[in-house]
């Protein structure tokens, strides 16, 4: 039975979901789920445009693109939020009307012996590529010594943060 | 022989989009959303090829290959695998024959695309057979590749290129495996390797695996000392893969261990982890009293800290004595979290200097209990490189003549 009462209820069975991989992003408009899984110091970002019913889930791994060589952008935090805003704008989405909602950024086992951890790194990065685009951070679930698992729902919006030993938090 | 780290990044990189190029003349054919997850390559034991498949019945299609680079391939998935893609292909007719003759239509598109994607690369030809439908239980359903006249002992470990394939609705195994003639691709190698600046000699790999192993063996020796338990190492490979691709090598569930970071050359990160069942069994073997509860608790977790160090000093002392350096490390870290989440910020460490990563793998189990644990390393790629350079020089001898004699 399928009910379409605008309830957070999503209905899996109809439901597109679409897994986003390390250093991977996706985008639907046709609001589908978007999860990813397993981030430590890795860092979800989950952008919204509600006004064209536009998502994207980036799951970045390092905090900047200059600091090594390598071609995938969606592995670092500047580098992969604008290459997902990029193509948000490119099913229509514009980025005045865009929100973001982050987590992860986890510094559990954290070697660095000067304290700033990628995981905060990641973080920091992130803000500020968001900042840079006036894309305002609205929520946020960073930090911390564990990992998390997102699920991103289109139809909502919502950021569901779910981590070991730990109940789920809603974002 | 020496390969640089560009050609197997480049390898690698071609296994990965043929394989995505298969998948996607797969999804074409079937309507079915699926995507490559993982492709690395993995130097192993012979015997220990698909060691990760399980007791299930798995089919498939191989071919032969031959021109520059020679050797087998097969697509190998498990059976509900083989029935959904059928029944998509052709639905409503489950008979087997027409499973069979499914499976060989889809593998026949699929694998084409991936040898063309390789010749096309290296601008030669590679001719393949006609596909062969293959079935059986669980690793056995691969073909071993063809010996080594003159029973050399290169071919007692090949190179394995192995891309795991993901199928978004269902959670089902599917796989590409390509097995080089180890010759032919080491060959091969060489002649793509542009520098001798960051070459890495390709056949020290396999003696490092041998380290590797008697390392298991030392800190499995530690484990049934400790515990009573009997317990066993099982498999130990190296493999090479993006940096992006390294949390993926362990799976999502919770697991229990310890890590630590080792200095000297080369440095890294070394974990030893056990899914939960097994940590709560190890720890309740060395614990003086039963524990009256079904979760892990703090004396569980403290059992397992004091395993992770005394696993690790066996580790890590098996290589020491072949690098004939002194290998330190730091108080192990005890980690209880999903498996991906541990080796992230691992992965994310080392990638901020290198692309990609070499991942030592091993593990070991009893028949006593239920019982698995695994021991990744992650070393810095340089160091590593350099380390083996070193192991030429200076123990050439030795280790080629028998390693074993090393450990004792």
């Amino acid at each position: 039975m399928k009910v379409y009462n605008g309830s957070e209820q999503t209905d899996a069975s109809t439901t597109e979901r679409i897994k986003v991989g390390i250093a991977e992003y996706d985008v639907s408009t046709n609001g589908a789920v978007l999860t990813t899984s397993g981030l430590g110091s890795c860092i979800g970002v989950a952008v919204r445009d509600e006004a064209v019913g536009a998502s994207g889930l980036v799951h970045v791994m390092l905090p900047a693109a200059d600091e090594v060589d390598g071609g995938n952008p969606a592995k670092f935090a500047d580098t992969g939020v604008e290459t997902l805003v990029a193509e948000m704008e490119r099913v229509g989405a514009d980025r005045a009307d865009m929100i973001a909602k982050i987590a992860g950024g986890s510094d559990m086992l954290d070697f660095s012996k000067d304290g700033s951890g990628i995981g905060a790194r990641n973080a920091d990065v992130v803000k500020e590529t968001l900042e840079e685009m006036d894309i305002p951070v609205v929520n946020e679930d960073v930090g911390g010594d564990h990992g998390r698992s997102l699920r991103f729902e289109g139809s909502s919006g919502d950021l569901v943060v779910k981590s070991a030993n730990m109940d789920s938090r809603r974002l | 022989m020496k390969v640089d780290i560009q050609s197997l990044g480049t390898f690698n990189q071609l296994a990965h989009e043929g394989a995505q190029q298969a998948t996607a003349s797969m999804a074409q054919m079937t309507g079915i959303d699926a995507a490559v997850d993982v492709t690395k390559i993995t130097l192993v034991d012979r015997d220990d090829i698909g060691e990760h498949l399980d007791d299930r019945n798995f089919v498939g299609v191989q071919f032969d290959f031959e021109g520059e680079l020679s050797g087998q391939t097969a697509l190998v998935m498990d059976q509900s695998c083989s029935e959904t893609l059928t029944d998509a292909l052709l639905p409503g007719d489950s008979a087997a024959d027409m499973a069979e003759s499914g499976v060989k239509e889809i593998g026949n598109i699929m694998m084409s695309g991936f040898i063309d994607g390789w010749a096309d690369y290296l601008e030669t030809t590679i001719d393949h057979s006609p596909p062969t439908y293959i079935e059986g239980i669980g690793r056995d359903v691969i073909p071993d590749s063809k010996t080594v006249e003159g029973d050399d002992d290169s071919a007692d470990q090949l190179f394995v290129f192995k891309s795991q394939i993901e199928w978004l609705e269902e959670s089902v195994d599917f796989y590409i495996y390509m097995l080089p003639d180890y010759d032919s691709l080491t060959d091969l190698m060489m002649t793509h390797a542009d520098t001798a600046g960051d070459a890495i000699p390709i056949d020290k790999l396999q003696v490092f695996n041998r380290m590797t192993e008697r390392g298991t063996e030392k800190a499995a020796d530690n484990v049934s000392m400790m515990t009573g338990i009997e317990t066993e190492a099982e498999v130990s490979q190296i493999s090479f893969a993006r940096i992006e691709d390294v949390p993926k090598q362990i799976g999502n569930a919770q697991y229990v261990g310890t890590v630590v970071e080792f200095t000297g050359l080369p440095s890294g990160f070394l974990l030893v982890l056990f899914d939960e069942q097994s940590a709560k069994n190890v720890a309740e073997a060395l614990m003086p009293t039963d524990v009256d509860s079904d979760e892990l608790t703090d004396q569980h977790t403290a059992a397992i800290e004091e395993l992770g160090n005394i696993m690790t000093s066996g580790f890590v002392d098996g290589w020491a004595n072949v690098l004939e350096t002194s290998v330190d490390h730091t108080p192990p870290r005890l980690v209880h979290d999903m498996g991906q989440a541990i080796l992230d910020p691992l992965a994310a460490q080392v990638g901020q200097h290198q692309e990609h990563a070499f991942i030592i793998d091993s593990r070991m189990q009893t028949d006593d209990i239920e019982f698995e644990a695994e021991i990744h390393a992650l070393p810095n790629e340089q160091e590593l490189r350099e380390a083996l350079d070193e192991l030429m020089v200076e123990r050439a001898e030795e280790t080629e003549a028998d390693p074993d004699e090393l450990f004792q």
